[in-house]
């Protein structure tokens, strides 16, 4: 196989530059798939996590989640889409792409008052303590009675 | 090995055999990753709103369905494999693109028709959990906000599948007739890595955070 490719590097009509010497090699990318594997493993074990360590791992899960979701988003466009080897032209449009949408999106999940999602099942949730009435010696919300 | 590299390599078509654009990179290549980048906020605007009903089923006005949140039903040792098997199918992808880059038409078609076959059987596994879904759990499309939310996101996924399967089918045609264009099958191969990735985020936003 290696014979194969130094073979035709010699009078290949492939620029150099484009892909032969700057592109992962086959080994290389099974590295990649074997790392995105583990992470993948360990992503699922989170599932698992409550009843082997028979506590709530909520808190610690999502962020470990979150962070193995961005490092395998990074490792399959970086090393599958060729972005790390690619023109930086490329590379500034997915950049710039990501910040905007990433910008966007949290705005509209905070104007859709997801970040304060207590978990029921109404649409805007009602706020979890209720609003003080209007008036302190009353128990009664508004104004506070004549007299 | 070596004697069928060379004599695969008149059938491919390079890079530099195209003329050249002002940027450096081939109208193909730039128009896929515009592409992706549009498609990027279409799945954004999906995911962010299963994320706003998710908790919040709530009945859809004239129909009476399931209430249930979606997560309740999810199989999360199914789905893990059937992800397994997306990931895999990345692999089986960039080792075509070598093969072309290469000159390897043989390997190639093993390659191209791998990515095809897992493609396939990972359709066949969301296939299977929708029908779940519908038949044991009586959790259709239009049974409640969060469930119309979750198909709509996953069946959009599935269709871009489909589109990759068809487009890698028909670069496993072409390689068996007229010349194939190296960068073709990249930009098949790019395309094929977005879906990849897409399911990166759903897996772990729609199905792993509780």
């Amino acid at each position: 196989m290696s014979a194969a490719v130094t073979e035709l590097d010699d009078d290949s009509p492939v620029n150099p530059g484009e892909h032969h010497t700057h592109g992962p090699t086959d080994a290389q990318y099974f590295k990649v798939f074997f790392l995105l594997v583990a992470l993948t493993a360990l992503e699922v074990s989170t599932y698992w996590w409550d009843d082997i360590f028979n506590a709530d791992t909520k808190k610690i899960a999502v962020p470990v989640l979150i962070a193995l979701m961005v490092i395998k988003f990074f490792l399959v466009a970086l090393y599958f889409m060729h972005l790390k080897y690619d023109s930086p032209l490329l590379k500034r449009t997915f950049y710039v792409g990501m910040i905007v949408a990433i910008f966007v999106y949290v705005v509209a999940l905070t104007v859709m008052n997801f970040w304060s999602d207590s978990g029921t099942t109404e649409f805007n949730d009602p706020p979890i303590d209720p609003p003080a009435p209007f008036c302190a010696t009353s128990s009664e919300p508004g104004p506070c009675p004549a007299g | 090995m070596s004697g069928l590299a060379y004599e695969s390599l008149e059938d491919v078509e390079f890079p530099d055999d195209i003329h050249t654009t002002s940027t450096g990179i081939s109208n193909e290549k730039l128009g896929m990753w515009v592409y992706l980048a549009s498609d990027c906020l279409l799945f954004g605007g999906m995911i962010s709103t299963y994320l706003i009903y998710k908790n919040r089923p709530g009945e859809i006005a004239g129909l009476s369905g399931n209430t249930d949140k979606v997560s309740e039903y999810f199989d999360i040792p199914f789905t893990s494999m059937t992800s397994f098997i997306l990931l895999m199918s990345s692999l089986t992808m960039v080792l075509g693109v070598n093969a072309v880059i290469r000159g390897d038409l043989t390997r190639l078609r093993l390659w191209l028709t791998s990515t095809a076959v897992l493609g396939a059987l990972f359709l066949g596994g969301q296939i299977y959990e929708f029908t779940n879904f519908v038949v044991n759990d009586d959790l259709g499309f239009t049974s409640n906000v969060a469930a119309s939310a979750f198909y709509a996101l996953t069946g959009l996924h599935g269709v871009h599948v489909v589109v990759g399967v068809i487009m890698l089918l028909s670069m496993l045609a072409i390689s068996f007739g007229t010349r194939i264009r190296a960068e073709a099958v990249e930009v098949v191969g790019l395309y094929w890595h977005f879906v990849d990735i897409v399911w990166v985020l759903i897996f772990t936003i729609v199905y792993l955070i509780p």
